[in-house]
C-alpha cells in the first residue's frame, strides 16, 4: 500500500454506558474517531448508521448498556435489533455488514471501551477502506 | 391496512438502473404502518442506494419526498415539482398508489419499490396478517368473524379439510387452520349450528374474478 | 343412498357384501401401459379401483383418461376429482364426459394444496369445495340439472363418494362433517388409512350414534407399512395421519428383512378388525406404488375371489 490506511470510526453511544470525557486515548496516526452521544442507545436510527457510512466512516461502533440494565428497560434490545437489520442491509449494499458492530459496556468501564475500539480498528485493517466513501 | 414489503435492494437497483436522477416518493398511510414506504423508509432506502451506487461507481442523484397518500390526487399534486425534476419516480406506495402516479405523470416513468401483498391487520408489534381478500360478498356473520375465503388455504366454505392437524393448516405449521378457529369461536358463541348448515358455492362475480371493480357513489358526485 | 346409480360397487354394497377397493395412481406421462399394468395386478381382487387426480398436486395423466383405460380392461374405476385445479364449469363438464365414457363412480375431494406439488407456482382454483361438488353431482344425477338449473341431455348417474379423516382435527367436529357430506349426497365414504384403531372405533361409534351408518357405506382405508421409517414419516410428515407409537415400535422391533412381512401382518389384522366393526361395509386398500401387494393382501384376508 502506498498510502497508509487510517480507519475512520464513528461511535454512537448511550450516555449511560459511556462518557467521552473518560476517554483518554487519541487515535493519532492509527485511527480517527468521532463520537455521537444519545440519551439512550434506542435512539440510534437505521438512517443515522447509514449516513455515518455516507459521511465517510469505515467502521461504526454502537455502545449500549448491558442487557437488563437499560435505564429505559429495552432500549438496548431495540438498538441490537436495528444494528442487526442494518448489518444485513450493508451486506446487500456490498460494503460488508462487519463494518458495523454493537457492544454492551458497563458504565465507566474504560478498559472495555479501549478494547472494543481497538478491535474495531483491527477489523478495519482487515476489511479495508469503505468502498462507498 | 394494505400491507406491502419493500423489494430487495438488488431488485430495486436493477429497476432504477436506467436513471441518473430519481425521486423516491413515500406514502404516509398504509406502507408507513407496515414499515415499507413511509418517510423513514424513504430516508433509509435513499441512503442505501447512494452507498450502493457510490460503491459501484454509478452516478445517481436521489431526491426524497413523502406525501400523505399516493391514492389521492389532492396529495399527489404536491409531488409534481419534485417529479418534474426527476427522470424517474421510485414509488414506495402500494400498487394502487404507483398506478395513480402513473396516471397523473404521463411523461415520467413510475417504478414500484415495494411488493404489495395483502389487506391485513397488525396482529402484534412487527407482525402483520392477511385477513381479507375483498371478495365483495361478506359473510363473516356465519363464520364467527373469521374469513374462510382468505384464511383457509383452500377457500373452503364447508371446511375443514383432512389436512387440519393440531389447529394448524397443512401448508405451513405456523399457519392456523381457519376452520379450527371458526369452530372454536362458534363454540364460544354458542353458534355451532352454523356448522351443520350446508353453505352453497360462492358467487365470485363480486370478486376480482368478475373483472376489476369500480365503486360509483352518485350521492358524492356533483 | 340413491337407487339412481348403476355401478357395480354400488350393487355390491347394497347387497351387504364386504367391498374391496384399491387405488391406482396414473403415470407422470402419457404412457397408458403403466395404467394397464397396474390394472392387471388388481383385476379380480377388487370391486372398483380409485384413480387419483393429480395427487399431492403432482402433475400426472388425468384421472378421467386413466379411468377410461381401466374401463377398457374390464375394471370398474372410481374417478377421483379434486376442486383444486378446476372450476365448477370444468368439473361439471368432466363429470358428464366421464359418465359418457362409462365411468360410474366418483370420489369428491378438495385436494392437497398445490404448494406440496411439482408445480407450486400454479394458481389454484377452489371455486367450490368438496361438499359443493358432492351436492352438484347429486343434483345432476337425481334432478338431471346442472348447477345453473339447466336440464341436462342425459344426467350422469354417478355413485357418489367422499373422503373422511377420523384422525384429523378437530376430532369432535369430524362426525358433524360426515353428516354434512351425507346430507350433501355422499353414498359411500372412504377413510384415511387407519393405524390408530382405537380412535377409528371411537369415530365409528360416534357415527353410529348419529345414525349415519344407516345412511352411508363406510369403507375403512388401509395402507401396508413397509418399514419403521415409513411409519415415522407418515406420522410426522403427512397431514392428517395418526400412526401410534406402539405400531412404530412394532415395525422397528423386527429385523429389516422382516419389516415388509410385519407391515402386511398389521394390515391384515386391521382388515380383520374392520370386518367386525358395525357400520364398516368394506375396505379401501391404498398400496401406493405397490399395487402388486394388493392381491396378496386380499387373498390372505380371505376376501378373494370377489363376488
Amino acid at each position: 500500500m502506498d498510502k497508509k490506511f487510517i480507519p475512520k470510526i464513528t461511535v454512537f453511544h448511550c450516555i449511560n454506558a459511556f462518557s467521552q470525557t473518560s476517554w483518554s486515548s487519541v487515535g493519532g496516526n492509527k485511527f480517527e474517531i468521532k463520537f455521537i452521544k444519545l440519551p439512550c442507545s434506542s435512539m440510534v436510527k437505521d438512517v443515522f448508521l447509514l449516513r455515518a457510512f455516507e459521511a465517510g466512516a469505515d467502521g461504526v461502533v454502537v455502545l449500549v448498556c448491558p442487557e437488563g440494565q437499560c435505564r429505559y428497560v429495552e432500549g438496548n434490545i431495540r438498538a441490537k435489533k436495528r444494528v442487526a437489520w442494518v448489518q444485513n442491509l450493508l451486506d446487500d449494499i456490498g460494503i460488508d455488514g462487519r463494518r458495523l458492530s454493537l457492544s454492551n459496556i458497563a458504565s465507566g468501564d474504560t478498559a472495555a471501551a479501549t478494547q472494543i475500539i481497538d478491535d474495531a480498528v483491527k477489523n478495519m485493517a482487515e476489511l479495508g477502506p469503505n468502498p462507498a466513501a | 391496512m394494505i400491507v406491502a414489503e419493500q423489494k430487495p435492494l438488488s431488485e430495486i437497483k436493477e429497476i432504477i438502473a436506467p436513471y441518473k436522477k430519481i425521486l423516491i416518493l413515500g406514502c404516509g398511510t398504509c406502507v408507513k404502518t407496515c414499515f415499507a414506504g413511509g418517510e423513514d423508509e424513504v430516508a433509509v432506502l435513499a441512503s442505501a442506494l447512494r452507498l450502493a451506487c457510490k460503491k459501484d461507481g454509478k452516478e445517481i442523484k436521489i431526491e426524497e419526498l413523502t406525501i400523505e397518500r399516493q391514492c389521492e390526487d389532492e396529495f399527489i399534486r404536491e409531488s409534481a415539482p419534485a417529479v418534474s425534476r426527476s427522470e424517474g419516480v421510485l414509488s414506495l406506495a402500494c400498487g394502487a398508489g404507483v398506478q395513480a402516479l402513473a396516471r397523473r405523470f404521463a411523461k415520467t416513468p413510475v417504478l414500484p419499490g415495494v411488493n404489495t401483498t395483502f389487506i391485513g391487520v397488525l396482529e402484534s408489534q412487527g407482525i402483520f396478517t392477511e385477513e381479507c381478500s375483498g371478495c365483495g360478498n361478506c359473510r363473516l356473520d356465519i363464520f364467527g368473524g373469521i374469513c374462510p375465503v382468505t384464511r383457509c388455504a383452500k377457500k373452503l366454505l364447508n371446511g375443514p379439510c383432512g389436512g387440519s392437524q393440531n389447529g394448524k393448516c397443512e401448508i405451513n405449521p405456523d399457519t392456523d387452520c381457519a376452520w379450527q378457529l371458526i369452530i372454536d369461536r362458534l363454540k364460544a358463541l354458542g353458534q355451532m349450528d352454523n356448522l351443520r348448515k350446508y353453505i352453497p358455492p360462492k358467487n365470485w362475480c363480486t370478486s376480482l374474478s368478475g373483472g376489476p371493480r369500480k365503486l360509483v357513489r352518485e350521492d358524492h358526485i356533483i | 343412498m340413491s337407487m339412481n346409480a348403476q355401478s357395480r360397487l354400488q350393487e355390491i354394497l347394497s347387497k351387504g357384501e364386504f367391498a374391496v377397493t384399491a387405488e391406482c395412481g396414473p403415470p407422470r406421462g402419457a404412457t397408458p401401459e403403466v395404467v394397464r399394468k397396474k390394472g392387471e395386478l388388481l383385476k379380480g381382487y377388487v370391486d372398483a379401483v380409485n384413480v387419483t387426480d393429480n395427487q399431492t398436486a403432482i402433475v400426472r395423466m388425468s384421472s378421467i383418461a386413466a379411468c377410461a383405460h381401466l374401463l377398457q380392461m374390464g375394471l370398474e374405476p372410481v374417478m377421483q376429482m379434486v376442486t383444486r385445479d378446476r372450476n365448477r364449469i370444468a368439473l361439471q363438464s368432466d363429470i358428464m364426459g366421464a359418465y359418457s365414457l362409462g365411468i360410474k363412480n366418483i370420489l369428491c375431494l378438495s385436494g392437497d394444496h398445490q404448494s406440496f406439488g411439482s408445480q407450486p407456482d400454479a394458481l389454484n382454483v377452489f371455486d367450490i369445495d368438496s361438499m359443493n361438488l358432492i351436492r352438484a353431482v347429486q343434483t345432476m344425477r337425481d334432478q338431471g340439472k346442472d348447477m345453473s338449473g339447466f336440464e341436462l341431455n342425459g344426467p350422469p348417474r354417478m355413485f357418489i363418494g367422499a373422503a373422511a379423516n377420523p384422525f384429523a382435527d378437530p376430532f369432535e367436529y369430524r362426525v358433524i362433517r360426515l353428516a354434512k357430506k351425507i346430507d350433501a349426497g355422499a353414498d359411500f365414504i372412504q377413510t384415511q388409512c387407519i393405524y390408530n384403531m382405537d380412535r377409528f372405533k371411537e369415530w365409528m361409534k360416534m357415527a353410529r350414534d348419529e345414525g349415519l351408518t344407516e345412511k352411508v357405506h363406510i369403507l375403512g382405508g388401509v395402507t401396508p407399512l413397509k418399514s419403521a421409517g415409513m411409519a415415522k414419516f407418515m406420522n410426522n410428515k403427512v397431514a392428517g395421519m395418526d400412526v401410534p407409537e406402539p405400531l412404530i415400535k412394532r415395525m422397528a422391533g423386527v429385523p429389516k428383512e422382516k419389516a415388509v412381512e410385519e407391515g402386511i401382518n398389521i394390515c391384515l389384522e386391521t382388515i380383520a378388525q374392520l370386518r367386525n366393526i358395525e357400520g364398516v361395509h368394506g375396505v379401501h386398500i391404498m398400496a401406493i406404488e405397490w399395487e402388486e401387494i394388493v392381491g396378496q393382501i386380499v387373498e390372505s384376508a380371505g376376501l378373494a375371489p370377489r363376488p
